[in-house]
């Protein structure tokens, strides 16, 4: 007698396997390296990684914040790995990327929010990878302009940071130190540099927002400087976290899809298995991003 | 030729325990590599186990609703 799922027929994926995911595996291993596919138990592990593809988490694995629907070890984090952002490039390199995605803990212990460290591991795979673009998912640096320069100086080409959820459910949802207004600032503070990188968020569906919710998070995101979007659904990692409160239907997720390019997105992208960083290279072919990357003085890939 | 289908790792960090929802195939049918052999669920999502090898399914070592780890033998084919 078959078990009932407790999933609906589209919250399925492929179990990792195969020689690529082992390659894949053994090369993040080998150089020391966190990922956040592994600390975020997330369900696309199998098809990235055996793609030869990671989204590389540097500042260590431990988050100096606290939100209810992640499980990145939350706690007080060792220094910096100055060895990383070279280890980083290295994998970047072995994995042959064309297009890396870094992101990061949130380290409140730092002075600058580890913002020199992550421009160090951006300048350091542009160094090492001729032709790469780099995107970056960074934490909120509480707002601190002189860090988010830094962050920005180093040129990455994708300067992404998620707004996570829409604004009425930032209370119960995340660590009480980030706020909607917050992450906001932090993209319009990207969107405002010169060279302007492309500027990308994200957020959660299934904990509980409307679609007018979304449709106001959106406008706020476009109001910003955002251009670039990507919608998934929130999937438990595990029993210590918040509780779906919705698997949102795919059809659902194509209409935010579509809502997202109407009301302006240069990229948007949707689906319940949709991830911040997840197939992002395909959107560096788009015509506008690679007309960004020219403008910022890179040849891109 | 035997082949011991264990249940692959996922990485270091992530979470290796699954319980199995249902078999795709039948003791005795023949399968090829890649064919989906069970579906597992975890915390998070439903996944399909595809298989390492082609040959015919000869024996299954775990049952529905059993729960299982990273290593443990799943079923045994024959080339």
């Amino acid at each position: 007698m078959a078990t009932q799922s407790p999933f609906p027929e589209w919250i399925r994926q492929g179990w990792a396997s195969g020689e690529d995911f082992t390659y894949t595996k053994g090369l993040i291993e080998d150089l020391g390296l966190h990922t956040v596919c592994q600390s975020a138990n997330c369900p696309n592990i199998g098809e990235c990684w055996q793609r030869r593809t990671a989204t590389m988490m540097v500042l260590g694995g431990t988050c100096t914040r606290s939100c209810r629907y992640c499980s990145v070890d939350s706690g007080k984090p060792a220094p910096p790995d100055p060895q990383e952002p070279e280890n980083v490039a290295e994998a970047v390199r072995r994995m042959d990327l064309k297009h890396a995605v870094i992101t990061m803990v949130t380290r409140d212990d730092l002075p600058d929010g580890g913002a020199a460290h992550i421009a160090e591991t951006v300048r350091a795979i542009h160094r090492l990878n001729p032709g790469a673009t780099v995107e970056l998912l960074v934490p909120e640096f509480e707002g601190v302009e002189a860090d988010i320069r830094t962050v920005l100086d180093a040129g990455a080409e994708v300067f992404g940071h998620n707004i996570e959820t829409v604004e009425r459910l930032y209370p119960v949802l995340r660590d009480r130190r980030s706020t909607y207004r917050l992450a906001l600032d932090v993209l319009r503070q990207a969107a405002q540099y010169e060279p302007r990188p492309i500027v990308k968020s994200a957020l959660m569906a299934g904990h509980g927002e409307t679609e007018q919710d979304v449709e106001a998070t959106l406008q706020d995101l476009l109001d910003a400087g955002c251009e670039a979007v990507s919608i998934g659904q929130y999937l438990r990692p595990g029993p210590k976290q918040r509780k779906v409160e919705a698997f949102v239907h795919p059809d659902q997720f194509k209409a935010y899809e579509a809502m997202a390019y109407e009301m302006g997105f240069l990229f948007a992208t949707a689906g319940p298995f949709v991830r911040s960083s997840y197939r992002s290279d395909e959107m560096m072919k788009a015509y506008f991003a690679r007309e960004r990357i020219r403008a910022m003085g890179r040849v891109g890939s | 030729m035997k082949h011991e289908v264990k249940l692959p790792e996922l990485g270091e960090d992530a979470n290796e325990a699954a319980s199995v929802g249902f078999w795709m195939v039948e003791t005795g049918s023949y399968v090829n590599e890649g064919d989906e052999l069970l579906e597992l669920t975890t915390d998070k999502a439903a996944f399909s186990v595809p298989s390492p090898a082609s040959g015919v399914l000869t024996e299954k070592c775990v049952e529905d609703g059993d729960e299982v780890s990273v290593g443990d033998l799943l079923c045994v084919l024959e080339e």
